[in-house]
């Protein structure tokens, strides 16, 4: 079965700086794969060039089969994504924001039925300025579902959220799983990792140290948490 | 097709909903605007013969700030990474927030041209020119804005940079002061500016000839604008983190100096003084009733009598308070600033060789002539006051009972007679007229019947 994202050998270089170094995973369709590692370690590095904003120097990568580099419109149009920073003008509205997306894809999902399950309705003709921070991250996925994707990349996307947004955006990522879709995460939050991803990848130097379940990298010390096991492994990398 | 749309909609409301982009987009121009007409309040078309300059002032300020202020700020949020990602071609964006830019700079010169229509300044004689022309213009500069959006990394460096190009375009670029008015190094400067001529393309289309009469200006802005486009092109980036290639830059900045040296080689460089070589017909425009085949002309102006001066229709002449052939109100007082101007010509009349030539149409001739140039030379303030020196000239060297025959003659013969006295008006302080001189024999024709209208009274007197 083809994998929805496969990613071989990526090399990423900024002059003398290798910031990927031959990072190589396969993601499924309903599954979630962590990418973890202290910063500067190559995750968003690694995002972006799945994402088509940073083109590799080496690698390859294919997206439900397609060539991201041959063919970066048909791939790009199969990707939602959460970036770090939201790419939002201060005054658009939520539904306007929605209904400027839509136009960008093919195969494009009303933004009433996204404005209602993301829980926007009420903010949905607020300026972008004056929502919550919850508000906004809700607004970000919300965007990150317009296109329809088989793919979700999602760069540390409950980073500076309170619990109770970060459960409901965990929530709303579980969703993506079980809708069948293939979601890449990189985030900081041990817990967050452990609970969420199906595999991990761990990243140090821009090449990757470990792979496998949370469970079977918590299993290299047993007494240990995932987050020391990580701790350990970037550590000694 | 429908992303272009959205993202055009979507940047003009956005444009809407921001009261710093509405001051500059907006009030902005029409406080120029404004200034321009408390400055030259006293021409008899108010704003007439500056509508290149305050337009060209719309356009550079949405070029120079407006149009990088929104990409460099959209770019340091974000917002165009997000749009790469979306799969739609790149050149969507850019040429939706173009487009966008465009209508935004269209309405605000349409706020401009309605306010001046306020203040009594007449429509455009070329509409459509004016278009294109404003068109052009858009299209050079906005493209230089995308150079400059490109070459920065944030919305101060914007100020910064944009200051840089606005001011000096404005102070001896031809734009806010009309270059007739700057010394000749800073005319030289100004060739190397497309300020110079956005406002010459402009200006032709408004109160001059059209554009078929400023095709160097229109190639001049035209090839500024490719080049600007080729530099932003290949200096583009969505993201500031990727530097852009300096190197292009050279493009653009080339351009203004090849448009500059080939200005230089064809002598396009000095300006004396706009000048109005607006076509106004031949007598038969001004006759009541055409002559029919029958009819026999006068073979000498002896012959003229008073049934031949009700045939002209004085009312198709043009108005006194118009840019063709403007004549002050009796009641009018002149600014004490060109007092010494008139007062020059006034002392030089009577002294002047060619209006004491013994034929005294030729005579008349003459001295309607120092009427005429100052009327095609645009010399604003001066050229209304000067008729009523000339008509007092004429009444004074030439008999009351020949002087309207006279004048009817020279009216209906515009071509006849010697018009080398059109370079002979240094005695006035007059500068010399280049070109051919039958734009001054038109406006001869016209003021020798509105002195005729006046001594008949078919017009009220002066």
């Amino acid at each position: 079965m083809t994998a929805a994202v496969a990613v071989q050998g990526l090399t990423r270089r900024y002059g003398a700086v290798r910031a990927v170094d031959g990072i190589s995973f396969d993601i499924g369709a309903g599954e979630i794969f962590g990418l973890l590692g202290p910063n500067g370690a190559g995750k968003t590095t690694t995002l972006e060039c799945v994402l088509g904003l940073s083109r590799p120097d080496a690698g390859r990568i294919a997206i439900c089969g397609q060539d991201a580099r041959a063919n970066p419109r048909e791939t790009s149009a199969k990707i939602g994504a959460v970036l770090q920073a939201a790419g939002l003008q201060d005054k658009i509205t939520p539904r306007e924001a929605l209904e400027l997306f839509r136009s960008f894809y093919p195969r494009a999902v009303a933004p009433d039925g996204l404005i209602d399950r993301f829980g926007l309705r009420e903010k949905q003709n607020a300026a972008y300025d004056t929502l919550s921070g919850g508000q906004k991250q809700r607004l970000a996925l919300a965007l990150a579902f317009v296109g329809d994707p088989q793919v979700f990349v999602l760069d540390e996307p409950t980073a500076g959220l309170d619990p109770q947004m970060r459960r409901e955006v965990q929530d709303h990522i579980r969703a993506m799983k079980d809708a069948g879709r293939a979601v890449l995460l990189a985030t900081h939050d041990m817990d967050e990792a452990e609970r969420l991803c199906d595999r991990l990848a761990v990243i140090a130097g821009g090449q990757t140290i470990a792979t496998g379940t949370p469970q079977e990298l918590i299993a290299r010390s047993p007494s240990a948490s995932l987050e020391d096991v990580i701790l350990q492994l970037t550590a000694r990398s | 097709m429908s992303a272009a749309l959205h993202l055009t909609g979507l940047s003009l409301k956005l444009n809407f909903r921001n009261r710093m982009a509405i001051l500059y987009g907006y009030l902005f121009p029409l406080i120029f605007l404004v200034a321009f007409w408390a400055i030259y309040r006293n021409d008899p078309v108010p704003l007439a013969l500056h509508v290149g300059q305050f337009l060209t002032v719309t356009v550079l300020g949405g070029a120079c700030f407006g149009l990088p202020t929104t990409i460099v700020g959209e770019r340091e949020r974000g917002v165009w990474r997000r749009y790469v990602l979306a799969p739609v071609p790149h050149f969507i964006f850019v040429v939706s927030i173009l487009a966008a830019r465009y209508v935004l700079l269209v309405t605000a010169a349409l706020l401009q041209l309605a306010l001046g229509l306020a203040f009594g300044m007449p429509l455009p004689l070329h509409p459509f020119d004016l278009w294109l022309g404003f068109s052009l213009v858009a299209f050079a500069f906005m493209a230089m804005g995308m150079v400059i959006a490109m070459l920065v990394d944030n919305v101060p460096a914007v100020q910064a940079l944009g200051q840089c190009i606005f001011l000096p375009m404005l102070m001896i670029g031809g734009v806010a002061v009309r270059l007739e008015s700057l010394p000749a190094w800073a005319q030289h400067i100004a060739a190397f500016f497309p300020g110079r001529y956005a406002v010459e393309v402009l200006q032709a289309a408004a109160t001059g000839t059209g554009l078929s009469h400023a095709g160097f200006d229109f190639l001049a802005l035209g090839l500024i604008g490719l080049a600007g486009s080729i530099a932003a092109a290949g200096m583009f980036r969505w993201d500031k983190s990727f530097a852009p290639n300096k190197a292009w830059l050279a493009v653009a900045l080339g351009m203004w100096l090849v448009v500059g040296v080939l200005a230089e080689m064809q002598g396009r460089i000095t300006v004396q003084s706009a000048q109005d070589t607006q076509d106004v017909g031949t007598s038969r425009n001004y006759l009541a009733v055409k002559p029919g085949p029958a009819s026999t002309p006068e073979s000498s102006w002896r012959d003229v009598s008073d049934a031949d001066y009700d045939k002209i229709a004085f009312d198709r002449l043009p108005p006194d308070t118009g840019i063709i052939s403007p004549v002050s109100r009796a009641d009018e007082v002149p600014d004490p600033v060109i007092l010494p101007e008139l007062d020059r010509i006034r002392d030089a009349l009577p002294g002047w060789a060619p209006g004491n030539v013994a034929d005294p149409v030729q005579r008349a001739r003459n001295l309607l002539m120092i009427a005429a140039v100052p009327d095609i030379l645009q010399m604003e303030q001066v050229e209304r006051f000067v008729p009523r020196l000339v008509f007092a000239r004429l009444q004074a060297v030439i008999p009351p009972r020949n002087l309207p025959k006279i004048l009817y003659w020279i009216a209906m013969h515009p071509d006849d007679g010697d018009d080398t006295a059109i370079h002979q008006l240094q005695a006035f302080g007059l500068p010399d007229v280049t070109g051919p001189a039958k734009p001054a024999r038109g406006r001869i024709m016209l003021y020798a019947f509105k002195l005729l209208g006046r001594l008949t009274g078919h017009i009220p007197p002066l």
